[in-house]
């Protein structure tokens, strides 16, 4: 069928390129200003740093989400200097989750036991948030500036909710690649839940091995999961869900969860529709395919 | 003069020496220095480009064949596609023979020639990987025999270059550079298609070396990557990772389990220090410096590249060889450690309670390009870059006190280095023999 006729308005080049850079100036100055609030709280710091600032009370506005915005791809592969504890026992979660930390001990009182693996803008976190008041939940994503936007997000619902039961102190983000460093973060068993929210399709062949979840990535969710955790995937492209569980499928140490089970579990219905792609997918009326493994026990054998 | 040797490798018992030159592997008897096998890797670098070409073309036939069914289907659909288009009807069009693509300036060179050598636990096989066509390659030795004591019994080409290769017995495992793990037969059975092939662990990180080790008839891997892991999985069951081992802050480029304490490893890479580990403990032992002791050899060739050059930049070292040995006249262990592109090689002593104390700085008058060890007796065997034509080898001998003292002139060093085949004109026709640094990872400023 011939497509219809288009009228376009064509702006002369130079328009356009002012008009651009206009527009990046002033989504950098918001970031600007937002970055001094996000210094002054906290700020997620690997190797040992002074102690963070007194937080103010001023209140602080829950961030706008265009003026984060940030090329769709990341390559998961390039060697781009990512900040990352050199192992778990390095990792300073103090900085990321204040709340829990005891100054007395100089102790967490809890580590984190939920990760949502390519978190985007975050909006699963803050669901979660209230359903596991006690548990560490925390999101990881690869692009800077959208995980600034989630670290802006959650200072201003902190501040907000700061007297409240839910007060947010409990989901944190940080930037990194959860492909290659996942076990630099979480130790051997830590992680009761994994989520993959819609990830990135990588539809071409060639790409495959960009996948977040491959036969051999699976061995390495394994190794942060403890017995019976459960690895939660959603997806909107039939292709990559398809793909997703069969490589769970053959992997020995999953072992998929039943309908029933995705019915009468919580998580399941909160990952549904709440992280930002989903809600997305849901204005397009698209479809969505859920698959949901359990961490199955190591063999004998294995140590 | 004669290109230098680039791999060196030598039997438990000290008895022949295996050695490559780019595209030449040869193994030499070191009681009279004759060659008693021989083999040139014939598959040169167009011979993938050429196999390339083919599956473009049977790709292109493919396509050619549905869209001449497509059009068929728009023929009865009445499409209003100009006439010319249709009346092509069923004769098939001769399809346009793609060339055989030819590097542009700017992509990096292939070199054909042996990226990596092992010998298998029991010595029946030699195991080496080549670059050319991204294959690992595997021979029968036989050394009793009379001809050529080395035969090719298989060739697995993969998808992507291997870098490293370790054995099990009747497996070969191999490590590639976009991180995966494959094992595959060592016997005469057909090669697999690379494509069939699934890997049985991954990085997603460039692998530089894999071991198979044991703790307790236990077996494990260990592979060491481009960023600064070292992985530690069960095996054959290698989708279960026991640990990783957390110490170098740069690339690892060399895993070394020593014979005589399978639980240490010794591993170095981009960093000042080596670490050694009880590996299956998942303990560092120690951090084992290197640089105030190799400072004096450290040149302008380890500086960083041009571009990333600022004024706080420090030379930098890249291990290129582990080894380690027991002293037959003192029962002392020791570590002798070699940097990339360096005239001298390190011992270090290694004491009963792990403990490592520096013994020795062996200076060299050229820089050594590989070492291997003979254990019976104690004794270094070293390629290195002259430009000659007679003496490419040197041997090292331990002596009272366990030091080493260097022969370089004897009439086997001699006799090997003018078997070596590959004659060329000016150093400018050396294969790249220092390439180890190039796994440092570099932002730019
Ligand atoms: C399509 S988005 C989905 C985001 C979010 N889960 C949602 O449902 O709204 C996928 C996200 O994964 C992130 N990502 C991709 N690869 C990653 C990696 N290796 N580590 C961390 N994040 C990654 C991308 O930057 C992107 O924000």
């Amino acid at each position: 069928m011939p497509k219809p006729h288009q009228v376009q308005v064509i702006k002369d080049r130079e328009t356009q390129l002012r008009e651009q850079q206009e527009a990046e100036s002033k989504r950098r100055t918001y970031r600007d200003v937002k970055e001094e609030t996000r210094k002054k709280h906290k700020k997620a710091h690997f190797e040992a740093s002074p102690t963070p600032e007194e937080s103010t009370s001023d209140k602080i506005s829950l961030p706008r989400k265009r003026y984060y915005r940030q090329r769709a791809h990341s390559n998961p592969f390039s060697d781009h200097r990512l900040e990352y504890p050199r192992s778990p026992d390095d990792m300073n979660w103090e900085k990321l989750f204040p709340g829990f930390y005891d100054e007395e001990t100089k102790q967490m009182t809890s580590s984190v036991e939920i990760a949502d693996v390519g978190c985007g803008y975050g909006g699963l976190l803050t669901k979660l948030a209230p359903e596991f008041p006690n548990s560490l939940i925390l999101g990881m994503e690869i692009r800077v500036q959208v995980t600034q936007y989630v670290e802006d997000r959650i200072i201003a619902l902190r501040n907000k909710h700061e007297d409240e039961d839910v007060n947010f102190q409990n989901i944190a983000v940080l930037r990194g690649n959860a492909m290659k460093f996942l076990p630099n973060f979480f130790r051997k068993g830590q992680l009761s839940k994994m989520f993959f929210c819609f990830p990135d399709p990588h539809f071409k062949q060639r790409k495959h091995k960009a996948r977040i979840i491959t036969n051999t990535l699976l061995s390495e969710y394994a190794y942060v999961l403890k017995e019976g955790g459960v690895v939660y995937t959603i997806t909107d492209v039939e292709d990559l869900h398809n793909w997703m569980v069969k490589h769970l499928e053959e992997h020995p140490l999953f072992e998929r969860l039943s309908k029933e089970w995705e019915e009468q579990d919580t998580c399941v219905s909160i990952m549904f529709n709440s992280t930002e792609e989903g809600q997305k997918v849901t204005r397009n009326k698209g479809s969505k395919w859920i698959a949901c493994y359990r961490r199955l026990p190591n063999p004998e054998e294995c140590v | 003069m004669k290109h230098p040797f680039q791999i060196v490798l030598v039997n438990k018992a000290g008895t022949h020496l295996f050695a490559s030159v780019k595209n030449h592997l040869q193994v030499f008897r070191l009681s009279d220095g004759k060659v008693v096998g021989s083999w040139i890797d014939t598959v040169d670098m167009f011979t993938p480009l050429k196999k390339q070409q083919e599956e473009k073309i049977k790709v292109l036939q493919e396509q050619n064949k549905q869209t001449e069914e497509s059009e068929n289907n728009e023929i009865k659909n009445e499409s209003a596609e100009p006439a010319e288009k249709k009346s092509k009807g069923n004769d098939s069009k001769p399809i346009k023979i793609p060339k055989i693509p030819v590097p542009g300036p700017g992509a990096p060179p292939i070199y054909n020639y042996i990226r990596s050598l092992a010998l298998s636990e029991d010595e029946k096989h030699l195991m080496g990987t080549t670059d050319s066509d991204k294959a690992a390659i595997i021979f029968k030795v036989d050394l009793s025999s009379e001809g050529n004591c080395l035969t090719l019994i298989k060739r697995q080409v993969f998808q992507k270059r291997p870098c490293a290769v370790s054995s099990d017995q009747e497996t070969l495992i191999v490590a590639d550079k976009f991180g995966d793990v494959y094992s595959i037969g060592i016997d005469n059975e057909a090669p697999v298609d690379e494509k069939e092939l699934s890997p049985i662990l991954g990085h997603v990180s460039m692998l530089s070396d894999v071991l198979v080790a044991t703790y307790n008839d236990k077996k494990f891997i260990l592979t060491g990557d481009r960023d600064e892991h070292i992985r530690v999985s069960n095996y054959p069951k290698s989708y279960v990772i026991k640990n990783w081992l957390f110490g170098h802050h740069e690339f690892v480029s060399n895993l070394h389990i020593p014979e005589f304490d399978s639980s240490l490893l010794v591993s170095g890479g981009g960093d000042d220090y080596l670490c050694l580990w009880k590996w299956y403990d998942n303990q560092l032992l120690s951090k084992i410096e290197l640089r105030d002791l190799l400072l004096p050899f450290l040149e302008e060739f380890h500086l960083p590249p041009e571009r990333f050059l600022t004024d706080e930049s420090q030379k930098e070292i890249s291990i290129a060889k582990i080894l380690t040995f027991v002293s037959k006249k003192s029962q002392k262990k020791y570590i002798v450690v070699l940097a990339e592109n360096t005239k001298c090689l390190l011992t270090f002593e290694l004491k009963a309670d792990n403990t490592v104390t520096h013994k020795q700085t062996l200076t060299t008058d050229f820089p050594i390009i590989d070492i291997c060890l003979i254990s019976e007796n104690s004794s270094i065997i070293a390629a290195v870059d002259r430009e000659t034509s007679d003496s490419l080898l040197e041997f090292y001998t331990l002596g009272d006190e366990d030091v080493f003292e260097v022969q370089s002139h004897t009439d086997i060093i001699q006799t090997i280095t003018s078997a070596n085949e590959c004659d060329v004109e000016k150093r400018r026709e050396f294969y790249p023999l220092y390439y180890i640094n190039t796994l440092r990872k570099r932002s730019e400023h």
